[in-house]
């Protein structure tokens, strides 16, 4: 039997580490092997006291996937609009206890110059001409047919769920999960098994918080995209033959313009045979997983796209000739400055609000992290009637609990499994339209809520583990922790009803509180 | 075409309520589960492995049940149980992996047939049970589905050992909430109560019901138990595995049978008049080659055979064509061809579970479909 020396550290550590620990040089020799861990707290861990929620609660519950104990604390001494400022440069937040945790157990997911990827630039690759974002990406895509496409799948799943959980770039994460709805894959279908995780990785991370005439061009030739809206057989022959519109219309009804956005069956037609052509090669054939465009396969005519004519004999570059056309049109602006206030604002988005984003992202050539900057700005984003009443999704459910509770977790299946019983498991979505926003798809779901609270409360889940008697004498008691969870001081219903309870976590995360934000 | 779809496709009066899928991994041998007694070609092909017209349950007078599905024969003869023989996917591959996840995909499309199906209700009916899979994983044709519980009994529901006190706690604080979140919790207080009541009471199955005590007939138990409970429940998934008969095909077979027979008979008597708000279809990825090999077992092939039973459904039939097995009919390396696709099986059903002819694309994307007159 060989041991690596890795697995043997890591099993000295567990036995040390057996129980408790999360704190001090133990914790940290934790991380380094890859084993459940939580980054340590902040000190002071003051809980919110105020009766309603303020802004530093607000902001938490909304740009983030809920307050760690001691984080409201940090937001009020940093202020509220200091916070965002924070968040909208991630790169500039030092995050490598969660880094670390995701390369220790998930280097295939994550380490791209690593010994599995081979890095592979080719100047003379006119595809690596075109898109420079694929100079050292045709090599790694490729790669990872060599995994076994279902524990790929579970290292992305469980990889989002703890940079969720831990990352410090928290609005980054859930912009994040914003970009894998709008632009989403569901890996169940053909190829898309390996190639999701490079879409994830390329795509939706590399561009989140960018500009997103760059975010929908990597996502037009994401080998995942590809596949999932058939781009891939999208070809012509002989003049005669029809293009494949399922990914044109979706572009233009799901990723840019909207359904109402001005756009006709003319138009899809006419988008489809600008994108003839582009292909991915299937893993039966070599370099397999690489884009490619097939001039004898695209019609090379002239079109029309949404009133602009694109001449005759424009091959490859009629891609880019489309997305120039649509990923800055206002139809564009408006539909996704409406997707992103029903996020960050409410379910029906403020008109003033949608219009005045719209307006940034046209001013800023479709600026993501300018479009953000001006919904949070908004006094609609502030008023005291949007704080607290938005209904979290499962997954947000899920994950304030684990970051409210500073609960240590892997991120292990059983924890994944709540959340397929709750609808709402990361990459499982089959349509492209993403998993809803909405309260209203959400609210009944109300058991496996509460079955995720009590098993979370009393350790039942294998991979996580919290220490609530730990917690609340850190905290400093039970009106401490009711806030942490709450964001606001606990009315004397919520204590009589914490009481009666029996004082746990339970209670808490089952809550009608616990399920907005 | 689309108007024999359209009229067929309309949802009855009666519309039932939980449809049960059954999938029997493996590739089951259609051939010897419903074999065709009055086709001399059969007997040629299977010279040691044939089932004989004394051994079969008689159907139709063609056809015959296996000996060891003779439970199910009171079921066709009542008019309660329809085969659909020669039912399969257009998957050439004879690949367990490929057939199963195209057959439960509906296609090489995103998600689950039965997934996709769930999604097309409103979403106030996504009720805390309206989707549960028996076994150990979730099956691919749920995937996608707004909620599935996954579970082996009902003791999975479990709240954890304070629930009195819990519950007594949520209701105060749900208590003050009005609107949809309100009605949630209302609904998730008394699906808690009946659960509770299930628990705490051993389940005693009606009308003289005795279920065996192997892993499926448990798993059609405790559906009993949920449907009876009128826990919401829409839709369940349960596996029987192990079908893959290339060797010494009866010791495979005949206890698979037996199993798949005496669950579904336990749970038909069991449901009595509840029967008729139930479906229950019963499908396999791909049948076996007609020609037996050399180790008195089967090997991949094509066509096979699926069940439906219960939920106004007008059984007493195989429906076919029958063509022979003639070598001119036969397909490839001597397979039954796919007279009937799968999804033409379940689309009639889905219609009778609500799903409207305008998510029939939906569910089924990229096929026309021909639905199975399995209700006229």
């Amino acid at each position: 039997m060989s041991v690596s020396r890795r697995e043997f550290v890591a099993a000295g550590v567990a036995a040390l580490c057996a129980t408790g620990c999360d704190r001090g040089p133990l914790s940290d020799a934790r991380r380094w092997v890859g084993l459940p861990t939580s980054p340590d707290l902040a000190d002071p861990l003051t809980a919110p006291r105020a009766d309603t929620i303020d802004e530093a609660a607000h902001v938490l519950a909304r740009l983030t996937y809920g307050a760690r104990p001691g984080d409201h604390a940090r937001v009020t001494a940093l202020g509220a609009r200091a916070f965002i400022a924070e968040q909208l440069e991630p790169a500039a937040l030092d995050d490598w206890v969660c880094e670390r945790l995701i390369r220790h157990g998930f280097s295939e997911l994550e380490d791209p110059r690593g010994h599995l990827f081979r890095a592979e630039s080719r100047r003379d690759d006119p595809l690596q001409q075109l898109f420079p974002e694929l100079r050292d990406g045709g090599g790694r895509v490729g790669e990872l047919y060599e995994w076994k496409e279902k524990a790929l799948l579970t290292s992305l799943t469980r990889a989002t769920l703890l940079r969720a959980v831990y990352s410090r770039r928290q609005l980054a994460e859930v912009m994040v999960n914003f970009w894998t709805d709008h632009f989403n894959i569901d890996p169940s279908k053909g190829e898309c098994k390996w190639l999701k995780a490079a879409d994830d990785r390329d795509v939706i991370r590399a561009h989140a918080l960018g500009d997103f005439p760059a975010l929908l061009r990597a996502s037009a030739v994401s080998p995942a995209m590809l596949w999932y809206l058939d781009g891939r057989v999208n070809r012509v022959h002989h003049p005669a033959e029809k293009p494949n519109e399922n990914y044109a219309r979706e572009l233009l009804e799901l990723h840019t313009l909207g359904v109402h956005g001005g756009y006709t069956q003319t138009d899809v037609m006419e988008v489809a045979r600008c994108l003839t052509g582009w292909t991915v090669r299937d893993r039966k054939r070599f370099f397999r997983g690489r884009i490619e465009f097939h001039a004898h396969e695209h019609d090379n005519g002239a079109k029309r796209v949404l009133g602009h004519e694109i001449a005759a004999g424009g091959g490859a570059k009629d891609l880019d000739d489309v997305l120039q056309i649509v990923a800055l049109h206002p139809s564009t602006a408006r539909y996704l400055a409406e997707k992103l206030c029903r996020k960050f604002i409410a379910d029906e988005p403020p008109q003033a609000a949608v219009e005045s984003a719209a307006q940034t992202f046209l001013a800023t050539h479709g600026s993501i992290r300018a479009t953000l900057q001006t919904i949070l700005d908004r006094p609609e984003f502030w008023a005291p009637q949007t704080r607290g009443v938005k209904f979290k999704r499962p997954m947000h459910f899920v994950v304030s609990a684990l970051r409210a509770a500073n609960a240590r977790t892997d991120a292990a299946p059983a924890l994944v499994d709540y959340l397929l019983r709750l609808g709402h498991a990361p990459f499982r979505y089959p349509t492209p339209d993403g998993y809803p926003e909405e309260a209203v798809h959400w609210q009944s779901a109300l058991l496996w809520r509460w079955n995720f609270a009590t098993a979370l409360a009393e350790n039942r889940i294998p991979g996580t583990a919290v220490d609530p008697a730990d917690l609340r004498t850190r905290l400093g008691g039970d009106p401490e922790l009711i806030a942490t969870f709450f964001g606001r001081a606990p009315t004397d219903l919520e204590r009589s009803a914490h009481a009666s309870s029996g004082g746990g976590l339970a209670l808490l995360v089952a809550a009608p509180a616990f399920q907005r934000c | 075409m689309m108007d024999k779809a359209q009229i067929l496709l309309s949802p009855g009066t009666e519309q039932p309520r939980t449809l049960v899928v059954v999938f029997l991994r493996g590739g089951a041998d259609g051939l010897a589960l419903v074999p065709p007694l009055e086709d001399d070609a059969y007997y040629r092909a299977r010279p040691r492995l044939a089932v004989s017209k004394k051994d079969a349950a008689p159907l139709d007078g063609f056809f015959g049940l296996h000996p060891k599905l003779a439970p199910l024969q009171p079921l066709f003869a009542n008019g309660e149980l329809a085969v659909v023989h020669a039912a399969g996917s257009e998957d050439q591959t004879r690949s367990h992996f490929e057939a199963q996840d195209l057959m439960e995909h509906g296609g090489i499309v995103a998600g689950g047939w039965l997934g996709r199906f769930l999604r097309t209700r409103p979403a106030s009916t996504h009720g805390a049970l309206g989707c549960v899979a028996l076994g150990k994983a979730l099956p691919e044709s749920l995937l996608g589905a707004p909620s599935v519980t996954l579970m082996q009994t009902v003791d999975d529901f479990a709240l954890g050992a304070k629930s009195p006190a819990l519950l007594d706690g949520l209701r105060q604080l749900y208590s003050l909430e009005s609107g949809q979140l309100g009605g949630a919790a209302r609904d998730t207080f008394d699906a808690l109560a009946r659960i509770e009541e299930m628990r705490s009471t051993p389940y005693r199955p009606t009308h003289g019901a005795v279920y065996a005590t192997d892993e499926f007939s448990i798993s059609l138990r405790e559906v009993a138990r949920l449907i009876k409970a009128s826990a919401g429940l829409e839709a369940v998934s349960i596996d029987l595995g192990g079908w893959d008969s290339h060797f010494t095909q009866a010791s495979v077979l005949d206890p698979l049978a037996a199993r798949l027979a005496t669950g579904l008979a336990s749970f038909h008597q069991d449901l009595g008049p509840l029967m008729k708000n139930t479906s229950v279809v019963v499908m396999t990825e791909f049948g076996r080659r007609v020609a037996e090999n050399s180790s008195l077992g089967t090997d991949h092939g094509r066509g096979s055979v699926m069940f439906a039973l219960g939920g106004g459904i007008k059984g007493g039939r195989v429906f076919g064509p029958w063509q022979g097995l003639d070598d001119a009919t036969l397909e490839g390396p001597g397979d039954l061809p796919v007279r009937n696709n799968y999804r033409n099986v379940l689309a009639p059903i889905l219609a009778r579970h609500g799903l409207q002819d305008a998510h029939l694309s939906k569910v089924f994307p990229g096929f026309t479909i021909e639905p199975l007159p399995l209700y006229g």
